[in-house]
Parts: C-alpha cells; structure tokens; sequence
C-alpha cells in the first residue's frame, strides 16, 4: 500500500488535471478531478447557462435594429456580399416587426422579444459577434467547442475542467435537450479532456422536456434498500481487491463512481421534479401556456440545477427541424419560436434575480449564427456568421449595454468586433479562468478552448 | 507547437500569394547603398527587436514558416505567402499584419506596433525593401523532412545481448529490449504473474472471452515448460481469435451497419466485409495481403485454383473498407461530395497505413509533415479515379459489386424460367377452360373472376394452385448478392484544389504517392488503371518505413493498451515520439522477414516473460515511471464494451458463438431510426458483440458508455473512462440484471452439499478463482442480509442470490484484467 503523498506523486500523471491545469490545487483534488478549484482570478460568476437558440436566430429582427435596413427595403446591398454564402441572396428585407426602445438605457428590441426587452437594464447585448462557418455543423461545433474542423472539448467541459463542481452527487456540465444534429454528442463531449469533464444530456431535442431523463438512473421495482445493501458489499469486494492488488488510482476512481451514481440516483429525479414549484413559479416561466411550457420547463430546471452547484448548463431550443433556421417564412417562423421562448427567459432572469442568482450567474443567449439582411426566395434570410447578435446577463457583464456594431444594414461586424474565439476568452475570463492559461497537453502540445486565438473583451465587463 | 495566428490568412491568401509571387518586382540589390543605410539604421534593429524571436533562423520554433533574417526569407515568404512586395507597402503581408488591419493576421501578436515603427516598415518596402542581407530562406522550417525518425529507412537493430540480462529473464527479444530500457533506469521487471492470472489474462486478450472453470483447471495442473506456449498456441486457433482481433481492425476500419451522418441508412451488406475480416485473421492471411485485398481486390490477378470464383468474391468484400467511410449522401453539390469522398478515403488511408494525417494537405500544404498538396491531390487522382458511388445525384447511392456464383446465377435463371411457364400454364389452362365454355364472357361478366367461377371444379382447383405456386416463386425470388466495395471507375489526374475549394482548380497532378516517403521509387502509375494496386504495392513493399512500423504498433497497443508510440494514428512531427525506438524497429523488421505474419508476432510478444509480469504497481517503480512508459509491469486493463457484454453473456453460459451472417432488422439502404420515427436498432440477441448492428449516431448504449470507438471515424486508440454513467448501468440496466438472474439459476441449479461449495462454483464461474473464507463470510452475511431486507414473498433464493450476483458482476475484479 502507499502512502498518501506516494499516491499524490504517482497520480499527477495519472490524473493530469492535477500539474495541467495551471491552477494551484488543494490536496484533495488530486483524487476528485470534479473537486471545486479556485481560478486564475477572483471570478465574477460562479457559474454559467446557455441558453443556445439552434439554427441562428435573425440579429436584425431582434436585438440590432438597422433603420436604414426598414429605409432600402427592396434596393440591392450596396457592398459585396460575402465570399462564401450558404445560399444565394437577393436584395434587402427590412423587419417584419417594429422595434422600441426599453428600460433606461432605451436598448432597441423587436416585438418578438417583449418580455426578454423589460429586462434591458440587465442585458449586454453584443451586436458585433462574427464566426467562421456558414453550415449549422460547423457552426454548431464553433459555437460548442471553438472549432469546426477537428474534435475538441466543449466549452462546459473546459469550464467543468477548470472549475469543477460545487455538488459532489451531481454532474458538473448538464445540457437539457441538446440537439442530436449537427455535431450532436460533439457539443458536449470533453474530447481528449478526462471523460469525468464531458456534458450529462438530459432527454434530447426531439423529446417534450418533461420526458427527458437521465438514462439508467432507475430500474423496475429497484428497492433502496436492496441497492444499498449490495453497494456495501461491492465496496468491500473491492476495497479486498485492491489490498490484495494495490491500486494506481483507478481501482479507488471506480468505487467513488458507484457512490456518485448512487446519490446521483435521488438527488436527479427531485431536481427534475417541478411539482415542488409554487404555481406562481410555474407561470412565471411560461408553464401555463402550451406554446411556452416546453422551453420553459427547460429553463426552470436549469435554474434548479444552477441553484445545486451544477457550474454549467445549457438549454438547447430546438425541435426535431432547425427550430430558427427560417430559410423561408421568416415570418411565421420568428414569430412561433420567439413565443416560445420570450416568457420562459424573462421569467428565468427574473427569478435568478429575485433569488440573488444572477450577480454570480452568467447567462449567454444567441444562435450559432446570424440571418442575412438579403431575402432568400421571397420571404425568408440565409445563414449569416460574418455579424450577428448574443446577449450575456448577470455574473459580472456590464448591464445595460449595447456593445459593437454590424454596418448599416445588420450584416458585417464592423465596430468593436467579437469573434466566437473572443467571447470564449471572455466567457472564461468572468468565470476566474485565463483563456491562455487554461491548458490540457495532449498528442504533444497545449491545447485550449481558444486554440491560438481569443482577446478578453474588456467592454462587456462591468 | 501552436500554429501561428496566420492560419487563417494562409488559407485565404496561400495559392494567390504563391501564383502571384512571381510577378512581383525583384528585390533591389544591395547596389542601393542609402536604401540599405536605411535598412541598416532603422529597419534591421527594428525587425530583430521586433520579430526575430519567432522569425529567425534562432527560432524555436519557427513560426508560420517566416523567416525576416534573410532577403530571401521574406522573399520566399511563409505559409501565407510572400511577406513583402518591394515598392508596393499596402500589397505587403508584413504591414498588414503589423497594421493589425486583418483579425486573422496580427503581428506582433501580444501587442501592436507603435506608430512610428509601423512607418518605418512602410517606408522601407516603399523604398523598394533594399535587403543586403543574404542566407537561406527557410532552413528553419518545422515541417519535417525525411529526416523525421518514422521515415527513416527500417533497418533492424541489433538485440542488446545476454549482459543486460545476467538473470537469464528474456523469454524473446522483446524482453531484451525493455530489459535494456529498464536497467539504464535502474529498474527492474516485476515477477510473474500467478498462472490464474495468465490464463485470465491471455483468454481475454486473445479471445475476448474468459476461459472456463475446465480450462483453468487444465491450465494449472499442466506443469510441461510448453504448457504456456501450447495455450497461447490454443487459443490463436481459435475461432473467437478473429472475432477478438478482426474487431480491434474495425476500428481502424470505421466499420458501422449504417451511414450516419444527414442520411442514416443501412450498410445492408457491410456486414460481409466484418466476417471477411474475422476470417482472414482467423486463417492467418499475410498483412501485405490483407493491405492488397482492402485497397485494390478487385484489381488483383486470379490465382489459378478451383476456389478462383471465391477467393475472387472476397477480394471484392475485401475492398468494402473503402466504402464504409460516413457520406453526407444529400449534398446539393455532387462535385462536392465526391470529393468529400475522396477526402475521406485519403484520410483514412493515411491514418490507417501510414499513420499520417494526409487530409491536413487538402487545402494546404501540411504544417508539421513533409505532405504537400500535390502529395494529396496525387493520391486523391487515385480515390476519384475508382468507383464508390454508383451515382452522385441525392440521395447519392454508394456502388456495390455483383458477388454472385455462378450456382447463384443459375438458381435464379432457373427460378425465372420456372417462374415464367407458371405463368404460361395459368393463361394456358384458362384460354382452354374458356374454349370449352364455348363463349365469350357473359353480360356482366366483366371480371375474370366472375368468368372462373363457371368453370369445371377440376380447373378451378388446378388455377387455384397453380396461382399458389406462382404466388411462391414470386416470394421466393432469389436476391443477388452484392458487396459494398470499389472498382476502378473513370481513370484520370485530378487538379489541385485551392484552399481545398473544388471550384478553385490549379494544375494537374499525376496519380502517385506522398514525394518524401517515395524516397527513390519513381513507380508510375499506369494510364489504364486508378493505380490503387501500386499504391498498395508501394504500402507493402518490404522497404517501406511505415507500414510495418505502424502495424505493429497497433498490435503492441492491443496487447498493452499503449503502443509504443502512443499516437497509434499520427506518426508524423506532431505524434508522439517512440519510447523503445529499437523494439519498434526489431519487431517491424521481425514482421517482414516473417513474410508478414501476424500470429508469428502474437508469439513473440505473448511469449515473452514482458506479457507475463504481474501488474500489481510496485512502489519502487511507481517513483520513477508511475505511467508505465518503460513496461516495468503488465498494464491494469479494464475490459473493453465488448469483452465485457461477451464476458456477462459468457458466464451465465448463454453466449451464442455461432458465426457470421447480418442482424440487421432493416433492409439494405433503409432507413434506420431518424429522431422522429421508431427505433429499429435491436440488441437483445445473445451473439458475440462483434455481431451486433453498429448504428452510427445511435450506438449500443453498452458501446457508447464503455468507450466503443465513434465508428465514423478510425481509431487505433480507444479511450478508457470511469464516469458514474457507466455504475448506473451496471446498478440499473436490464442487461445486468438478466445476467445476474441467470448466473443465480445456474448457482441454484447444480446439485450441492452445502452453501459454501455453491459459493465457490459461482466464485470460479464468475471470477475464475475459487472463494475464499473471507469472500463466503462476507457472502453468507450479504445473503441473510437481503432475505431480510426483501419483502415477504420476494425473498426467495432466486433474489437473494441474483443480489449476489450483480455485486460480483459489477465488482473492480470481474471488470479489471489484471
């Protein structure tokens, strides 16, 4: 048998989050790579939501309004489209929806947003966000993992990594519903990042949220006590083993599995157990309107998650098409997606709010990509990386805030431009994480979720 | 090494910047002498102040392949191009990255310029950029050369001698080899592991399966000195052989059942090429050849045999490993998805053989390997000039070749035939049953039928079977067999594509293989043919440096759970470097002087004293090498998704080993589930797992929870996890609780004394070692525990025992190899 300290030695390799990480490590987090760590710097948020917006919401009906956009509705673009277009364009189209201006900051939004806009003290809208990739697979694996041609860690997993989490029973990145489409585990996955880091799904796009589950947390006619009864003797069968055997860490990882998922097995289903919210909870959400329960239960069980300790989650709106990939019918399209999620946000920041979350929580909103002033057909937009808009709220980005600026019709990023690459950096840097230090050494170099890439944007910091 | 920040750029700018380089005014010679007082005062401090650091011949590394020390450096230029165009500061590279104008190209990249500098540069490119000085351009490239230590010619080494060894421990040369590593670290190899252990050990490792009680049992009481190699020798005649090995090449073969991807549909047929696959490694057949048949079957000449139609058949099978890559099969864009296609073999091609990463040359030259773009577009003439696709058009449909026998051929023609004078017979049968009627259908008599009825019963019965029959014969109509695979389609050079982009062409390049790895073979390909069998010529020759190299590196990581080089994938600059460059070496020479055998290297590896350490971690050793790099110990390795299920299936005695033959539920070319329609993926069958439907985007929850490879892409490498996920399998799965149930039947069945010799057949079934008294204490507890904590009625011996069951099934002990 070893000592402790032998075992500290010899695991530093074993387990690699220990001299990789960059950070300083109490001791007992060699054993637990989920053990919470301090940061490279005081953080600003403990922890984070993303509420992702699958197939690429429209920046110019939304949150950039663009009056010269409503002014040459019908006139050609008067500068060159991009190179590389998903799909050909025709000339502009302006918004089908009026915009007004909200709170004190008087922050310009559609009428598809009415309930998100009365919070827009609280939000920091980015205007200038700019990507790489004009498909919804690499688009969708930008956003996720900061890379759209090769496998790496997503960015919970990064998060997860470099912070681990505050609940020992619970997973330290969940994701509600996440689309199975367009890079699908991908979006979750930890990659070559230790597997403890990768995202737990719970149900998938396709399902209504109040199906989704956690697969194998419970069996038919399973007795509590039974179970416990035979993790007790596991646990010896194993810890005799290893006495006969020795252990390198592995062994011993392996019996802390069993008794994670074990308590993971009660403390799930009550999370996930809405009924314990009052009815005034439930509404806030939008839980007593069809078009609004669905997204709403997501959101509402994120909040329960980020309230336990769980560092990242992320909602995922989509249903089994595109959800806001409205090639046509912008119209029609807009109007039934932004319904269904405008209650269940405002009702979520509202209640982070109301609870003290929010200064410590920071919530992310945004598509993987943007929609093209230009019409395609007659009456919808084409994907559009090159300007679109998110939103962050809460857990140190500035309130009240329209930061960067696409040109005069909603297309290019133009003042104050914010790369995917960018917003990662800045994301990490309010959660205490230095982008550049944050490192995993892997096939003989560093990697990070920034690759070579990523400033700080230091103006959407409060 | 971090690819420099202008990579982005270089993909934009590359073949432009290249093209137009030429063009571009000739530097001023160092003539000009204010020009180069100039340079000399202002311009050379500022560029060795400024960017030296990472654009020298100093460099280490160089970065984006710039060099600003020499004229011809910046002449020349990086990967994004030439740095500087004399006379012309705003064309020039180098101000725009200094300018920061570009987001993809920012240089120096922690912080800009000040003004003033920035000014000088301007003024220094617009005075002509007079350089005196001369030198290389870019002696300093990071992109490796022949040099690099996996292109090096194979040469075998010499086997450290009998010094390093005074305690006479070497078994084989393997063992030498580590031995010598070993004691430079003051090391020792740890001792044996028990005989229980062994068997354990190299039944898993070999088969897949664990040996039964019979086996242990023969095993321990044979004390011959052969007893160990005629086990090994067993169990590599064996028929779960090919099952366990044939599956670790599906990995690299991104075997699946189904597409993946946009358009999930069936490989209907793919399942002949995985039981070719577990047949050629069960006969043994050569490694060269087993190469020849994947990448040009269809291409090689008949052998004269009786069995000529056959081996031809399975040749055909053989190059299905072509076709099983994932194909976005609705692409709008055909141009674009054949060459996605193309892309997709090349990559697996390289990773597979040669272990490199050629994709990284499709839209520019490779950043770390000696791979151009030309290299790529050379082997990518070869890919488009063969046959995948029977056609582009969405859906796209992938070719598959006739494999019918001629016995085959004959069945149906014979069916046909039959099938067509039954036809004949009922039209003849009626025409002379309405003769005899001896008119034309009554008023009303519209129908046929309404005209039948008013025959004779004789002819009615006769018409009724005669349908029937017909009926039969329609039902029964025999299906030609088909193969997923490849053959030579429309044989022609492809151009490069810039930036990768298929709607960019530059020049034409001939079919042939990567420059630097051709060393001095100048093969041609021929006019006629895709050059697929040179290409897998040229792999199998007995010089080259790679193929062996990296075979037996896979073999040594199916064995030891690391390989040698442990990027089992990527043997290129950016892979990892060999820890016993010597054994490596021995065993890739060993393996073509013994024409390629792969059983032959089994033995030397299995036969070794190495394979047969315990794996207990010693303390002594774990100070020096906790990881293990220098194989002090036998790895601890946890079963992989299928030795596990197979190892469950096994012990309760319920595994089917039948072999062979589809379990797909869905058609050829059907769809399987989508995330809206009904899952038609079925697992519930007690074959091996090698046999079970592999559904891309919806594998096997087993397979996903137990690191099953992505079976989209190769891997010679699996990851090995231990996530909470999989204990709440193993707690709350139907599977497990199955086989518990059924290992506890088995317990209860077999007539015993008493409780304790029920324990220990149970110990040795599962576990393959007998109980020992603390094992039946803590058992005998853990039953009377459970009858009381089960309600009344369900505490019968069939649960508590199931209980006991499950505990040992989910225990460190059944899931851990040691």
């Amino acid at each position: 048998m070893f000592t402790r300290r032998q075992l500290l030695q010899s695991t530093a390799v074993g387990f690699p989050w220990l001299a990789l990480r960059g950070l300083l490590e109490p001791a007992a987090a060699a054993l637990d790579p989920l053990a919470p760590h301090k940061g490279h710097h005081p953080a600003r948020a403990k922890r984070i939501l993303f509420l992702f917006m699958k197939g690429g919401p429209s920046q110019v009906d939304t949150f950039d309004y663009k009056p010269r956009l409503q002014a040459d509705h019908g006139k050609p673009l008067p500068f060159e489209k991009p190179r590389v277009q998903f799909a050909p364009t025709g000339k502009l189209l302006k918004s089908p929806w009026r915009f007004r201006r909200y709170g004190d900051c008087g922050l310009p939004v559609s009428e598809l947003f009415p309930h998100t806009a009365r919070h827009a003290d609280d939000l920091c809208v980015i205007n200038s966000v700019h990507g790489t990739n004009a498909a919804h697979g690499g688009a969708v694996l930008k956003v996720h993992t900061g890379s759209d041609s090769f496998v790496r860690p997503s960015v919970g997993s990064w998060v997860n990594y470099g912070m681990g989490t505050e609940n020992a029973n619970l997973p330290g990145f969940v994701t509600i519903c996440p689309t199975l489409a367009h890079g699908g585990v991908k979006n979750w996955g930890s990659a070559f990042l230790p597997a403890p880091f990768q995202g737990t799904p719970i149900g998938n796009a396709s399902q209504p949220s109040a199906d989704a589950r956690v697969p194998y947390l419970d069996s038919p006619g399973k007795s509590r006590g039974l179970q416990r009864l035979k993790l007790d003797l596991l646990k010896q069968f194993n810890r005799d083993h290893i006495a006969g055997f020795g252990d390198d860490g592995r062994l011993e990882a392996r019996i802390n599995a069993f008794e994670l998922a074990f308590r993971m097995q009660d403390e799930i289903p009550a999370i996930q157990d809405l009924s314990k919210e009052s009815k005034a909870t439930q509404a806030l959400y939008g839980l007593d309107e069809k078009i609004s329960s669905d997204f709403g239960r997501q959101c509402l069980l994120a909040r329960r998650f980020l309230e336990r300790g769980v560092r990242f989650v992320q909602v995922t709106h989509s249903d089994t098409m595109v959800q806001w990939d409205q090639h046509s019918n912008l119209l029609n399209g807009h109007t039934k997606n932004a319904k269904e999620v405008d209650r269940p946000i405002a009702g979520l920041l509202t209640d982070l709010k109301a609870r003290g979350l929010l200064e410590d929580t920071l919530v992310w909103w945004g598509g993987e990509f943007g929609r093209t002033p230009c019409v395609q057909g007659s009456n919808g937009r084409d994907h559009n990386p090159d300007g679109f808009t998110m939103w962050l709220a809460g857990g140190g980005a500035r309130p009240a805030t329209r930061f960067g600026a696409t040109d005069e019709f909603g297309y290019y990023a133009q003042q104050q431009k914010v790369h995917i690459h960018d917003l990662h950096a800045t994301i990490l840097h309010l959660l205490g994480l230095d982008h550049q230090q944050l490192t995993y050494r892997y096939a003989g170099r560093d990697f990070r979720l920034t690759d070579v890439y990523g400033k700080v944007v230091d103006g959407v910091i409060a | 090494m971090v690819p420099p920040k202008a990579v982005l750029l270089l993909i934009l700018v590359l073949a432009v910047t290249r093209t137009t380089a030429a063009d571009s005014k000739p530097a001023p010679q160092p003539r000009d002498k204010a020009g180069v007082a100039y340079f000399e005062k202002h311009v050379r401090p500022l560029l060795i102040r400024r960017c030296y650091s990472c654009h020298s011949g100093q460099a280490r590394p160089l970065r984006g392949e710039l060099r600003l020390d020499t004229r011809a450096g910046w002449q020349r230029g990086g990967e994004s191009g030439t740095a500087i165009r004399p006379g012309r500061p705003k064309a020039s590279l180098l101000v725009k990255a200094v300018r920061y104008d570009d987001d993809s190209l920012q240089m120096p990249p922690k912080r800009k310029l000040p003004a003033d500098e920035i000014r000088i540069l301007e003024h220094w490119i617009s005075l002509g950029a007079p350089d005196p000085r001369t030198g290389h351009k870019t002696s300093g490239s990071k992109r490796g050369t022949a040099d690099h230590w996996a292109f090096r010619p194979l040469v075998a080494p010499p086997i450290p001698g009998a010094t390093v060894d005074p305690g006479g421990w070497s078994q084989t040369p393997v063992d030498r080899f580590l031995l010598s590593r070993l004691r430079e670290n003051q090391l020792a190899p740890s001792p044996s592991a028990d005989r229980l252990t062994l068997i354990r050990r190299v039944s898993f490792d070999l088969l897949g399966l664990p040996p039964s009680p019979e086996e242990i049992e023969t095993f321990l009481a044979d004390r011959q000195p052969t007893a160990w190699q005629q086990l090994v020798d067993r169990l590599l005649a064996s028929p779960h052989y090919g099952q366990r090995w044939g599956r670790h090449w599906l990995d690299i073969a991104r075997y699946a059942d189904s597409n993946g991807l946009d358009e999930n549909v069936a490989h209907g047929n793919a399942w002949r090429y995985r039981d070719w696959v577990i047949s050629a490694w069960n006969s043994g057949l050569p490694y060269d050849q087993f190469v020849r048949h994947q990448l040009a079957g269809d291409l090689l000449p008949d052998i004269p045999s009786p069995d000529r139609q056959r081996h031809r058949t399975q040749r055909l099978i053989a190059t299905g490993f072509l076709s099983l890559g994932p194909k976005v099969l609705a692409e709008v864009d055909a141009k674009k998805m054949e060459m996605d296609i193309v892309d997709e073999q090349v990559n697996t091609v390289g990773r597979s053989f040669l272990g490199l990463t050629l994709g990284c040359a499709r839209c520019h030259d490779h950043k770390f390997d000696p791979i151009s773009m030309r290299d790529y577009y050379a082997l990518a003439g070869v890919f488009q000039s063969t046959k995948t696709m029977e056609h582009f058009k969405k859906v796209a449909r992938w070719w598959e070749n006739p494999i019918a026998t001629a016995t085959e051929q004959q069945r149906l023609a014979k069916h046909k035939k039959q099938l067509a004078a039954t036809k004949a017979e009922i039209d003849s049968v009626i025409k002379s049953a309405r003769a005899d009627l001896g008119k034309t259908p009554g008023s009303g008599e519209t129908k046929t039928k309404d005209e039948e009825s008013r025959f004779p019963a004789g002819t009615r019965d006769k018409l009724k079977s005669l349908r029937a029959d017909l009926k039969t014969l329609e039902t029964t109509m025999p299906e030609l067999p088909t193969a997923m695979g490849v053959i030579d389609g429309k044989v022609a050079d492809t151009q490069i594509h810039l930036r990768g982009n298929h709607l960019a062409l530059g020049e034409t390049v001939p079919r042939g293989v990567p420059e630097v790895l051709a060393g001095t073979d100048s093969r041609r390909f021929p006019a006629g043919q895709s050059g697929r069998l040179e290409l897998a010529n040229w792999l199998t020759a007995s010089n080259h440096p790679l193929t062996a190299r990296v075979f037996v590196n896979r073999l040594w990581r199916w064995h030891f759970g690391r390989g040698l080089v442990a990027t089992t994938d990527n043997f290129g600059q950016l892979g990892d470097r060999p820890t016993h460059p010597h054994l490596l070496d021995f065993l890739a020479t060993e393996f073509i002087r013994g024409n390629w055998s792969i059983k032959r290297l089994h033995r030397l590896i299995v036969l070794s004293s190495a394979y047969r350490m315990q794996s207990s971690p010693r303390a002594d050793a774990m100070a020096v090498d906790p990881e293990n790099r220098l194989w002090w110990r036998s790895p601890l390795r946890r079963l992989e998704a299928e030795a596990l299920r197979d190892a469950m299936l096994s012990v309760t005695g319920s595994l089917d080993t039948s072999m062979r033959g589809s379990l797909l539920h869905v058609k050829n070319r059907g769809y399987f589930f989508d995330h809206t329609s009904k899952d038609e993926t079925r697992y519930n069958v007690p074959r091996r797992s090698v046999y079970l439907p592999v559904v891309r985007n919806h594998l096997y929850d087993v397979f996903t929870l137990f690191d099953y490879t992505d079976a989209s892409v190769m891997t010679g490498h699996r990851a090995t996890t231990t996530v909470a996920p999989q204990a709440l399998f193993l707690l709350n799965s139907k599977l497990v609780h199955r086989v518990s149930r059924q290992l506890a039947g088995v317990a209860l069945d077999a007539p015993a004394a008493n409780v304790s010799q029920r324990l220990d057949r149970l110990y040795r079934r599962i576990l393959g070692r007998p109980a020992t008294s603390t094992d039946l204490d803590h058992a005998r507890r853990f039953l009377d525990r459970v009858q009381a904590t089960l309600p009344q009625g369900k505490s019968t011996p069939i649960n508590t025992w199931t209980a006991l069951c499950h505990v040992l099934v989910a225990s460190n002990e059944f899931i851990y190899l040691k």
